[in-house]
């Protein structure tokens, strides 16, 4: 396969991206839509990584996007006085991507080893547990979590500060979700993908041919939870400018990735983006003329998906785009 | 001081922990039988508490009343489940009967979220205590675990003693073998998922006997990470296995909780609730088939 044609897929993925960015700029009041839109497509991109891939669901998923939140605010509330400027920015993307993958290797070390069923039931309560961890043992604050604006103010300055969480934080997560996307197709189209499209068949003859599907798992696991804490650094703690516990392990927002996966498609490269602007322009809408009736209407909508068409929207373009020219750009 | 405190919470621990073992029998029989994990579960025990709280307000009879018609509401919705959806993924891969038990159990609370907002309510039914010198035990709470064991009896007869419970048992061992000997495993499967919501439902009702505040739409989450702790310390497959391992996981939390509330600076409660997911990892990883079984 050519490299033009092994990366003509992303050609859909980076227009969805770079016309919601130029939307964002050029109509006026649009900006924080898109930002919400954006984080969608983000963190169905970052699930996907794992959950598409490979097949398993981590209903802990949040607790990935918890620690990088933290991560992110830790740094900035301890390092506010020494006159790093913006670069204490950095450290806490660095941090929070550390403390992600930390959480990863110690949950992996034990859900890894299961499988199916056992995987989603160790990980369901990992979010639940380590809120009550940081709650119970007083870590970070505890329940009261941590509020470090006026400590960004002094960092950088009440200017720069108030762009930061308005708008550059959203820049950031574009950035993340760029991350996500070139990330996502390098496995896909490397060994990996293949690896993981034969676990995700029939795990026990994959390792029967010899693929050491463990390892590769854990790339999956370890990858996908580093863009989480990344996602939680910047769409949440920069800026809103404040962490909570109780927030930042909220289960519904594992529930909003599921959706969105389920339906642009599981396991595609297009599918969390297409699923992801379909979640959050009905949510949007949905919040004007139904207010509080959202998961209401997306529960059912899961349930449905799974029964009807496993595959999702992109699942279903891909079929029908099939022995045409533009099948090499859906992936 | 110290040890009367500790004796007095790990007996209330052993009391609300049948309670818990009946609540996580359900969730072990569904497994069991189907191989389907409802992770909705919190949710339809949530149901259950709604049921006792209406019993009380509503018709202003004792919430325990509410028992028999919590069970029917379980049945009734897990035979609308299983016919509208699980049937249909009892073949297809274990991500679809997660996400579809995990979508019901969202349906269920904002469901009731509609119907009873999502303000926390709860009751006051007080018929007298009775004194045991080192710890003081309301006579609701006796009810419950009585009536727990009571329900724990029955299915044990029901599986042993009676032909359906019989049948049931042989699609557990092997569905291929039932079907040859004229079992109709498809309304086998969907007879244990109905019973075993039904259980669910129930059970809630005889958790507000212990615990009658803190009703709402959310207050099932909880209790599901609970269960699979239960489930899992019972083996995950066996009813029975499920209520020991309610009995050990009560002790095991009301234990926790009188040594966290010893050391200073710690939130206890919190501390308990942490403890619980901790010990599903440490038993999933060193006994994966449950505590009273060997490897």
């Amino acid at each position: 396969m050519g490299a033009a044609r092994k990366y003509a897929p992303l050609l859909p993925v980076l227009g969805l991206y770079a016309a919601l960015f130029a939307i964002g700029l050029l109509v006026p009041g649009k900006w924080q839509l898109i930002a919400q839109l954006v984080f969608y497509c983000a963190l169905g991109q970052a699930f996907n990584l794992f959950m598409g891939m490979t097949g398993y669901v981590d209903f802990g998923y949040v607790a990935f996007m918890g620690v990088g939140a933290y991560g992110m605010a830790v740094t900035v509330s301890s390092l506010s006085d020494k006159g790093l400027g913006m670069g204490v920015i950095g450290i806490g993307l660095i941090l929070s991507v550390v403390f992600a993958i930390l959480l990863s290797l110690a949950v992996g070390a034990v859900a890894l080893r299961l499988r199916g069923a056992y995987f989603a039931i160790a990980t369901i309560g990992v979010n639940e547990g380590f809120r009550y961890l940081i709650e119970g043992a007083r870590i970070w604050n505890g329940s009261e979590g941590i509020i470090f604006s006026s400590q960004l103010r002094e960092l950088i300055g009440r200017e720069a500060a108030m762009s930061l969480s308005t708008f550059w934080a959203d820049v950031m997560v574009f950035g993340v979700a760029g991350i996500a996307t070139v990330l996502t197709i390098v496995y896909m189209r490397g060994k990996i993908g293949y690896a993981l499209a034969a676990l995700r068949m029939d795990e026990d003859a994959a390792k029967v041919m010899g693929i050491n599907v463990t390892r590769f798992k854990i790339i999956a696991f370890i990858t996908s939870a580093a863009l989480a804490g990344l996602l939680g650094a910047t769409a949440w703690a920069v800026k809103l400018t404040y962490v909570y516990p109780a927030d930042v392990f909220g289960i519904h927002y594992t529930v909003e990735a599921i959706i969105i996966v389920l339906l642009g498609g599981a396991g595609t490269l297009l599918g969390p983006i297409v699923g992801g602007l379909i979640y959050g322009v009905s949510k949007y809408y949905l919040a004007v003329y139904l207010p509080g009736f959202q998961l209401l209407v997306f529960a059912p909508v899961i349930i449905a998906v799974i029964v009807l068409f496993p595959e999702g929207t992109v699942g279903m373009i891909k079929k029908n785009l099939l022995g045409t020219a533009l099948e090499k750009y859906i992936l | 001081m110290f040890l009367e405190q500790l004796s007095g919470n790990l007996f209330q621990g052993l009391i609300l922990g049948a309670v818990y073992g009946m609540a996580t029998m359900g969730l072990s029989l569904i497994f069991g039988v189907l191989r389907v994990v409802n992770v909705g579960h919190g949710a339809f025990m949530m149901v259950g508490a709604y049921c006792s709280l209406w019993a009380f307000h509503g018709l202003g009879v004792a919430p325990i009343l509410a028992l028999p018609l919590a069970m029917l509401v379980g049945m009734g919705l897990g035979l609308i489940f299983y016919y509208t959806v699980i049937r249909r993924l009892i073949k297809a891969p274990e991500l679809a009967t997660l996400l579809a038990t995990f979508a019901f159990g969202v349906i269920l609370e904002e469901t009731i979220k509609l119907i009873a907002t999502s303000e926390s309510r709860g009751f006051n039914w007080d018929i007298g205590k009775i004194d045991f010198g080192f710890t003081i035990l309301p006579y609701t709470k006796l009810i419950a675990f009585a009536g727990s064991v009571l329900i724990a009896l029955l299915l044990y007869w029901w599986f042993n003693k009676t032909r359906a419970g019989m049948a049931m048992r042989c699609v557990v061992e092997d569905d291929q073998g039932a079907r040859v000997c004229g079992i109709n495993v498809e309304w086998e499967y969907a007879l244990s998922f109905s019973l075993g919501l039904g259980l669910t439902v129930a059970s809630g009702v005889l958790l507000t006997m212990f615990i009658p505040v803190g009703i709402q739409p959310y207050m099932g989450g909880g209790y599901t990470l609970k269960a699979f702790v239960i489930a899992v310390l019972g083996g995950l497959t066996s009813p029975y296995g499920a209520f020991f391992g309610g009995l050990v996981f009560g002790l095991l939390e009301n234990g926790s909780y009188s040594l966290f509330a010893q050391i200073p600076g710690l939130e206890p409660f919190a501390m308990t609730r942490f403890f619980s997911f901790v010990m599903l990892l440490v038993i999933l990883l060193f006994r994966p088939t449950g505590l009273l079984r060997a490897r």
